[in-house]
């Protein structure tokens, strides 16, 4: 009797869970639920079209000045936090900002559609990039200058190795690292999973609660939202408040695992960049000290290492009395002297 | 609380007269004694976090098939510890004895609360596991497999989230918002009144592809009888 009452509760549980399967209402995964819809699912976000990819994308400022290409962080960053560049449109020039493809609100692909390419991944990046510019530039004399930040500077980096002659400057700013093994040491360096701690434990005890399918978008870039705000290491949202659109993260795990496979080096080719880099690090972060910013630098042939005080990684953007008192009048001075 | 699939729920944590920890409250199914029908326990270990729980549970039946109803209450440690918990209430049954040898099933609902400066979730779940191994009075050994649904979850986003994305829809998301399947080994040594107990394994998303920030599993408890 005593088997069979709890058996009856056991295929009562087990047609509970099968049944919640169906249940119709409000899900998890619906689009707009809880992040943003993306460029090719909201018609009214403004996108281009390059490299075969639906870019959320914006530009200012007068359409023959020197570009400026705002690359975001991440991988799986958008540009939100970085709309404080378009002060550079008020100054003469053309400030292009984007969301790079699986990141912010541009268009999501499969993981596959980055990790098939192997090594080449990268290279996926380069040609959005290419592609972004060909889009914006109105001439073959219109001088073309990447604006990085942490990993957008990885990208720009790279990318000007990889195409030296298609730009004419780079400003990078707290880019981890260039070689896989110094990117590895700064993630871990600037992340604190404390055994007993918060940060942690607030992290692994989501993991009940939301799962996400490989290429569930939806799910995966709510979950990734919750677990990006604050860093008291890098000191991101310990000043300002993080801001962001909406979190990639496919994207960031597939170039994770493409970089952890295959070691990508973003300094290659950058002995061949004779151009001079302005590189921003900032005071407040503790995984980034001076000796840090020179290892990293020394990659470029030419370049300018300007510390900003009293803030940590995204305030050198984002917080106004740093952008508009060091990073801005270095960006300007910096831009005003390219030949 | 409106959402049918909650009402389910209650029903059935009403149907079941208490609730054991998947893997925290360990029985000692070879020293199972007359007149014992009473366990308390305290388990800490590595589960989706470091976490600290408290259980009881009291035997309802001496029959050739025992059955164990159990409750318990667990946290994760930080900074604050009332943000994040997980009670659970359910039922164990031992199903099959060959000898030294057992098989048990349990089943459990589940409540449980995260919390951060974005949101605030709040989750009836499931679990459905089971166990097999060799029990003698002093000591076992077994594995144990099972598989823990988040049926259905409330968000309630703080305006922090909402000034990034004022069109966030809080409320009840159904179908289920996640499940992991947990897999691996527990045994212990019993004395007295005692048992201490260790479990242990890995833990795997229901795609059978991804895994947790947690890939695995590693408790220590003890039980005390009376």
């Amino acid at each position: 009797m005593v088997l069979k009452n709890n058996l009856s509760v056991l295929s009562f549980a087990a047609v509970l869970l099968l049944t919640s399967c169906s249940t119709e209402d409000r899900t998890i995964d619906g689009v707009g639920n809880l992040v943003p819809r993306t460029v090719d699912q909201d018609a009214n976000l403004p996108a281009i079209q390059a490299n075969n990819a639906r870019l959320h994308a914006e530009a200012s400022g007068p359409a023959n000045g020197t570009m400026v290409v705002v690359l975001h962080g991440g991988p799986g960053g958008d540009y939100r936090y970085l709309l404080p560049c378009k002060d550079l449109a008020q100054q003469g020039y053309r400030v292009v900002l984007y969301d790079q493809r699986g990141s912010g609100l541009s268009q999501r692909f499969p993981k596959k559609s980055y990790t098939a390419h192997g090594a080449g991944a990268m290279d996926v990046m380069y040609d959005d990039l290419s592609a972004v510019i060909a889009h914006y530039r109105t001439s073959p004399t219109q001088k073309v200058v990447l604006l990085g930040h942490s990993w957008g500077g990885i990208l720009a980096s790279g990318y000007a190795g990889k195409h030296p002659d298609n730009i004419q400057g780079v400003i990078a700013c707290e880019a981890g690292g260039l070689k896989w093994d110094d990117i590895k040491a700064y993630v871990k360096d600037s992340r604190s999973f404390k055994l007993w701690g918060e940060l942690l434990n607030d992290a692994a005890f989501l993991d009940q609660f939301i799962t996400g399918k490989e290429d569930q978008h939806e799910v995966l870039d709510y979950k990734m939202s919750l677990l990006v705000s604050r860093n008291d290491i890098t000191g991101e949202g310990t000043i300002d408040p993080s801001v962001s659109w909406r979190n990639g993260a496919v994207i960031m795990d597939a170039l994770f695992d493409v970089g952890d496979t295959y070691h990508i080096d973003f300094s290659a080719g950058l002995d061949r960049f004779k151009k001079p880099v302005l590189f921003f690090h900032s005071e407040n972060n503790k995984a980034y000290p001076d000796t840090w910013a020179k290892q990293i630098t020394n990659a470029y042939p030419s370049v300018r290492l300007v510390k900003v005080p009293g803030v940590g990684h995204d305030g050198i953007i984002t917080n106004h009395k740093a952008w508009t008192e060091t990073t801005m009048p270095a960006i300007l001075t910096y831009l005003r002297s390219l030949p | 609380m409106n959402h049918p699939i909650v009402r389910y729920i209650l029903l059935f944590s009403l149907l079941l007269p208490a609730h054991l920890p998947l893997r925290a409250q360990v029985i000692n199914w070879g020293n199972l004694q007359d007149g014992q029908r009473h366990w308390i326990n305290a388990h800490t270990g590595a589960q989706y976090g470091m976490v600290f729980g408290l259980g009881y549970a009291y035997q309802l039946a001496d029959s050739e098939f025992p059955v164990i109803a159990n409750a318990a209450y667990s946290f994760p440690s930080g900074n604050n510890l009332l943000d994040d918990f997980k009670a659970k209430l359910g039922t164990q049954v031992r199903l099959l004895q060959m000898n030294d040898f057992h098989f048990a099933v349990k089943a459990h609902g589940i409540f449980r609360g995260y919390e951060n400066e974005l949101v605030r979730l709040l989750n009836w779940g499931m679990d459905l596991s089971g166990t097999i191994g060799y029990y003698r009075p002093s000591w076992f050994v077994a594995g144990e497999a099972g598989f823990d649904k988040a049926i259905s979850t409330r968000f309630k986003h703080t305006d922090t989230y909402k000034k990034q994305y004022p069109d966030v829809k809080d409320g009840w998301y159904a179908p289920a918002t996640g499940g992991n399947f947990n897999y691996g080994l527990q045994g212990g040594v019993s004395f007295g009144r005692h048992d201490i107990t260790l479990s242990g394994g890995g833990l795997l998303q229901e795609d059978f592809k991804k895994k947790p920030l947690l890939p695995f599993y590693l408790l220590l408890g003890y039980n005390y009888r009376w």
